[in-house]
C-alpha cells in the first residue's frame, strides 16, 4: 500500500505537481527546443532566432505597461526606434562599439520615456493611448525630416557589427550567442521584477485602481514605473536590433512595427514572459514564411490576433495554464508569489482616529451625502448601516480620498486629509475593502484586507498594522457559520488595537461584532447609538421600512 | 484669404470624419481606429462608382454612403459584438487590427499607389465677391453642412435619435425599456461609417486616396474629439475644424511638417493642462 502509494508520487503526482507548479516549465522547454535548434540550424535559421529574442524582448517590455499596468501605449515600437538610431548614429558617426552604445541606447529610449511620461502618465485609457501615438508620430517625423543626422526617409547603413571590448561578433552563431545572453538577462529581469508583491500590485491596480489606490499603492508611480520599463526594453531592443541588421530606417519606428508588436503580445498573452517569447517565435517565422504574401501577411496577423482576442483572451500561454488549472489539484491563472505576512500589532493610539465633520457630497443633482458628521475614538468597532442609496459606500471612499467632498472636514488620525491622494490617506494607517473586488478571486476578505496592509508596508511608509480599518459589506454572500468566524476575525483585529468601521446591510451580523450602530438614510445620519437602541429607534425603522410600519 | 478658405473646406470634410468617430465614441464608449480606413472606403467607393457609372460624384454620395454604411455594420458585428464585455482597450486593438485587414485589403484591391477621386460637380472655380474659389470648395463646405445639420436632426429630433441616444446614455437601460440596444449601436456604427465614407469621397479629389491614408484620419477624429471634449458632438466639429485650420494658417509661417509636428506636440500639451480634454469636464466621476 505504502510502496504503491509512494510509486504514484513519484511517477505521476510529482511532474504532475511540478508541471502545475507556475509558467517556468514551458519557459524551460521553449530554452531547450530553441537552444537544440540553434545547434543544428543553418545560418538563415540562426539570424530568424536573433531576431527572435530581439522580438521577445520588445514584447516583455510591452507587457510591463500594457499588460501589467493594463494600458494601451502605442509609443513601443517609437522606443524600439529611438533604440536603433541611437546605436546607429553613435555607431556610424563616432564609430562607438556594442559595449558603450547599448547603455546610452537604452538609455535614451528611458530618458524620453520619463519625459512624456510627466504629461502623460495621468490620463484615462483613450487619451493615454492617443498621446503615446501623437508621441510616435512625433519621433517619426523627426526622424524622417533630420536628413543631416538620421539620414532621412533613406536611413543609415553602415551601422557596426555587435562589438565587445574591441571583439566584433562575425559569424552568425557569436552573433546569436550575445543576443540571447543579453536577451536572457532581460527576460529574467523581468521575471524577477513581476513576482511576488509588485505582481500582485498590478493585478489589483488592473482589477480596480481606485482600490489599489485606497489600499495604499502609489497607482501613478506604478504606472510610471511600467511606462519607463517598457521604454528602457524596447530601447535594448532596439539597440540591438540596429547592431544586428546593420541597417536602419524609419520603418523600424513606425505604426507596423507597432502592430507587429501587439500581434505578438495578443497572440502569445499580455502576461508571461514564455507568451512573450512564443508570441515572437510565431509572428517571427509566420512572416518569414509568409513572405510572398506581402500585403495579405497583415490581413493574417490581424485576422489571427483578433480571432485570439475573441478566443483566448489571456493569449496562449494564459489559456494553457486556464487548462492546467483543470487539471486535478491544479490552480489556473498566474500564480503570485508569496507575501511575507505582518507581525506586530498596531501601537495604541490616543487622540482623534476618525471626525467628520459636516461631510456633503452631491453627484449631479443627487444630494448623496448631506452634512455628515460622525466620530469613531480609537479601539471601536462602529457598524455603519441604512437603506440602500443611503451613501455608507459614498462616506467610505470620502474617508478613504477617493471623493472629494464638496463640503465639511475629515480628520484620520489626528490628519485633515483635505488635497490627500487615496494611497497617502492609507499611508496613514487606513485600509480597506471593497465591495465585489477581490485580490485574488479565491482570497478571502480577510487575506485581501492582509494584502492591504503588506501593500502599505511594502512600500514602506506604514507600520505593520493599520490604525483604522474600513470594511465594505464584508458578509455579503457569507452563510450563517462564514459570518460568524469573520465577525470572531473583526474582533480579534479589533483586540490587537485596529479601530474598525464596517459598512453592513445584516443587522444580525453587526449586533454581535459593533459596539456601536450609525445609521445613514438619504445622506444624512438618522441615529447614533448602541446596537440594541438603535433597533428600536422609530426614525431607523422608518428608514428601512417606510412610515407607518 | 483662399488659403483661409481652403481650410474651413478641409475642416469641413473633417468634421464630418470627427462626427462619425464620436458617434461611435458614445454608443460604445470605445474607440473605432479602423475609422480612417472607412473615410479610405468612401474614397474608393467614390472612384469605382463614379466612373462605371459615369456620374458626377455628387450623384453617388448617397450610394457611397450605403456602401460604407454596410462596412460600418459590418466592423461592428465582427469587431465589437464578441468584446461587448471586455475594457475600452480591448475594442480600440480590434478595431486597429480591423483598420489594418482594411488596409491590405486596398493594396491588393486598388494597389498601392494613391487615387484622386473626379471632383462632386464640376472642376473649375467660381466668382464669388473678390476672391475666386473652386467649385470643389464650395460643393464641399455646402455638402458638410448638409450633412452635419442632418446627422444633428436625426440625433436630437428623432425617435430613431432618442433611441440611439438612450443607448449610449446607458446600454442596460436602454435594453431594459424595450429598446434593441445591439441594433442602435450597429446602427451607430453604419451611421458614423456612412459619414466617414461621404467624407472620403470628397477628400479623395484633393487629397487622394492610399491604402495606408486612414491612419491619420483616424488621429484626425481622436485629436479632434479630445480637443472638443469626449463625447461632445458639437466640441467634435470645432475641434475638426481647429485642426484643420491649424496647420494651414501655421505653414504660412512655418514648413508643413514643422506645423504638424507642433499640432502633435500642442495635443500633448492640451492633454497636460487639461487631461479630459479641452472643453469636456464633467462631474466628479463615480467610482
Amino acid at each position: 500500500m505504502n510502496v504503491s502509494n509512494a510509486g504514484f508520487r513519484f511517477v505521476i503526482a510529482g511532474p504532475l505537481a511540478w508541471l502545475r507548479r507556475d509558467i517556468n516549465l514551458p519557459l524551460f522547454v521553449l530554452a531547450i527546443a530553441l537552444t537544440a535548434f540553434a545547434l543544428m540550424a543553418g545560418p538563415y535559421h540562426l539570424r530568424l532566432l536573433a531576431v527572435i529574442g530581439i522580438n521577445a524582448l520588445l514584447v516583455v517590455g510591452f507587457q510591463f505597461v500594457f499588460g501589467f499596468a493594463g494600458a494601451v501605449s502605442l509609443a513601443q515600437s517609437c522606443f524600439f526606434g529611438v533604440g536603433t538610431y541611437v546605436t546607429a548614429i553613435l555607431g556610424t558617426t563616432f564609430g562607438l562599439e556594442t559595449t558603450v552604445t547599448f547603455p546610452l541606447s537604452v538609455a535614451a529610449a528611458g530618458f524620453l520615456a520619463m519625459l512624456i511620461a510627466v504629461p502623460i502618465m495621468r490620463l484615462d485609457d483613450n487619451y493615454f493611448a492617443l498621446a503615446t501615438l501623437a508621441l510616435s508620430l512625433l519621433v517619426e517625423l523627426a526622424v524622417t525630416q533630420w536628413d543631416s543626422v538620421t539620414g532621412g526617409t533613406n536611413g543609415l547603413s553602415g551601422v557596426p557589427p555587435l562589438t565587445i571590448f574591441g571583439v566584433a561578433a562575425t559569424d552568425r552563431f557569436q552573433v546569436l550567442l550575445i543576443v540571447w545572453t543579453v536577451v536572457g538577462a532581460g527576460l529574467l529581469l523581468a521575471q524577477h521584477l513581476r513576482s511576488g508583491l509588485y505582481g500582485r500590485m498590478f493585478h489589483l491596480m488592473r482589477q480596480s485602481a481606485p482600490a489599489a489606490s485606497a489600499l495604499g499603492f502609489d497607482v501613478a508611480r506604478m504606472r510610471f514605473a511600467a511606462f519607463v520599463a517598457s521604454a528602457l526594453f524596447g530601447g535594448a531592443s532596439g539597440a540591438l536590433m540596429a547592431n544586428v541588421v546593420r541597417v536602419v530606417s524609419p520603418e523600424l519606428l513606425g505604426l507596423p512595427l507597432m502592430v507587429t508588436c501587439l500581434t505578438m503580445t495578443v497572440l502569445g498573452g499580455p502576461l508571461s514572459v514564455a507568451g512573450a517569447i512564443l508570441g515572437a517565435l510565431l509572428i517571427t517565422y509566420l512572416r518569414e514564411y509568409f513572405r510572398f504574401l506581402e500585403s495579405y501577411t497583415l490581413i493574417v496577423y490581424g485576422s489571427l490576433s483578433r480571432g485570439r482576442l475573441i478566443l483566448a483572451p489571456d493569449g496562449i500561454i494564459g489559456t494553457l495554464e486556464h487548462f492546467r488549472g483543470k487539471l486535478p489539484g491544479g490552480r489556473s491563472g498566474p500564480v503570485p508569489g508569496r507575501l511575507s505576512s505582518p507581525v506586530a500589532d498596531a501601537l495604541p493610539f490616543k487622540g482623534v482616529m476618525l471626525a467628520l465633520r459636516g461631510i456633503s457630497l452631491s453627484f449631479g443633482g443627487i444630494r448623496a451625502l448631506d452634512a455628515v458628521s460622525l466620530d469613531v475614538s480609537p479601539g471601536e468597532i462602529v457598524g455603519l448601516i441604512g437603506p440602500n442609496g443611503s451613501g455608507k459606500t459614498t462616506l467610505l471612499n470620502v474617508i478613504s480620498g477617493l471623493y472629494v467632498p464638496d463640503g465639511g472636514t475629515v480628520t484620520v488620525l489626528d490628519r485633515n486629509t483635505a488635497g490627500l491622494q487615496p494611497f497617502a490617506v492609507a499611508r496613514l494607517g487606513v485600509a480597506r475593502t471593497f465591495q465585489h473586488i477581490h485580490l485574488v478571486d479565491d482570497m478571502t476578505v480577510l487575506d485581501n484586507v492582509a494584502l492591504g496592509y503588506a501593500g502599505s508596508a511594502g512600500t514602506g511608509a506604514l507600520a505593520a498594522r493599520p490604525q483604522l480599518l474600513l470594511l465594505d459589506e464584508p458578509a455579503a454572500g457569507f452563510n450563517e457559520q462564514e459570518q460568524r468566524d469573520l465577525a470572531e476575525r473583526i474582533k480579534l483585529i479589533a483586540a490587537s488595537g485596529t479601530t474598525v468601521l464596517v459598512v453592513e446591510h445584516n443587522l444580525v451580523f453587526l449586533a454581535a461584532v459593533a459596539t456601536r450602530l450609525v445609521c445613514l438614510d438619504r445622506g444624512r445620519v438618522i441615529a447614533d447609538g448602541p446596537a440594541t437602541t438603535l433597533r428600536a429607534n422609530p426614525a431607523v425603522i422608518e428608514a428601512y421600512l417606510g412610515k407607518g410600519s | 484669404m483662399q488659403l483661409l478658405f481652403n481650410g474651413v473646406a478641409l475642416g469641413a470634410a473633417y468634421a464630418l470624419v470627427s462626427l462619425g468617430f464620436v458617434l461611435v465614441v458614445n454608443a460604445t464608449g470605445a474607440v473605432n481606429f479602423a475609422h480612417g480606413d472607412l473615410v479610405m472606403a468612401g474614397g474608393y467607393a467614390a472612384i469605382v462608382l463614379a466612373s462605371r457609372l459615369s456620374l458626377p460624384l455628387l450623384a453617388v454620395l448617397p450610394l457611397v454612403g450605403a456602401v460604407t454604411f454596410v462596412l460600418g455594420v459590418v466592423i461592428c458585428v465582427v469587431a465589437y459584438f464578441p468584446l461587448l464585455k471586455r475594457p475600452p482597450s480591448t475594442v480600440f486593438i480590434s478595431t486597429l487590427l480591423c483598420g489594418i485587414i482594411l488596409e491590405n485589403v486596398y493594396i491588393v484591391a486598388f494597389g498601392p499607389q494613391a487615387q484622386a477621386a473626379p471632383p462632386l460637380i464640376a472642376a473649375g472655380a467660381v466668382q464669388i465677391g473678390p476672391v475666386q474659389v473652386s467649385i470643389q470648395l464650395v460643393a464641399t463646405i455646402l455638402v458638410a453642412t448638409v450633412l452635419v445639420g442632418l446627422q444633428y436632426l436625426v440625433f436630437f429630433r428623432s425617435q430613431l435619435g432618442r433611441r440611439l441616444h438612450a443607448v449610449s446614455e446607458d446600454r442596460d437601460i436602454a435594453r431594459a425599456l424595450g429598446i434593441p440596444a445591439l441594433t442602435m449601436i450597429a446602427a451607430t456604427f453604419g451611421l458614423g461609417s456612412a459619414l466617414a465614407g461621404i467624407a472620403g469621397a470628397i477628400l479623395a479629389n484633393q487629397f487622394f486616396v492610399s491604402p495606408g491614408g486612414g491612419v491619420s484620419l483616424s488621429l484626425t477624429g481622436y485629436i479632434a474629439v479630445v480637443i472638443g471634449g469626449w463625447g461632445s458632438i458639437p466640441g467634435a466639429v470645432a475641434g475638426a475644424m481647429l485642426i484643420a485650420l491649424f496647420p494651414v494658417l501655421a505653414s504660412a509661417v512655418m514648413p508643413y511638417t514643422v506645423a504638424t509636428a507642433c499640432l502633435y506636440a500642442v495635443l500633448i500639451l492640451i492633454l497636460f493642462v487639461r487631461p479630459r480634454g479641452l472643453f469636456g469636464e464633467r462631474v466628479q466621476r463615480r467610482i
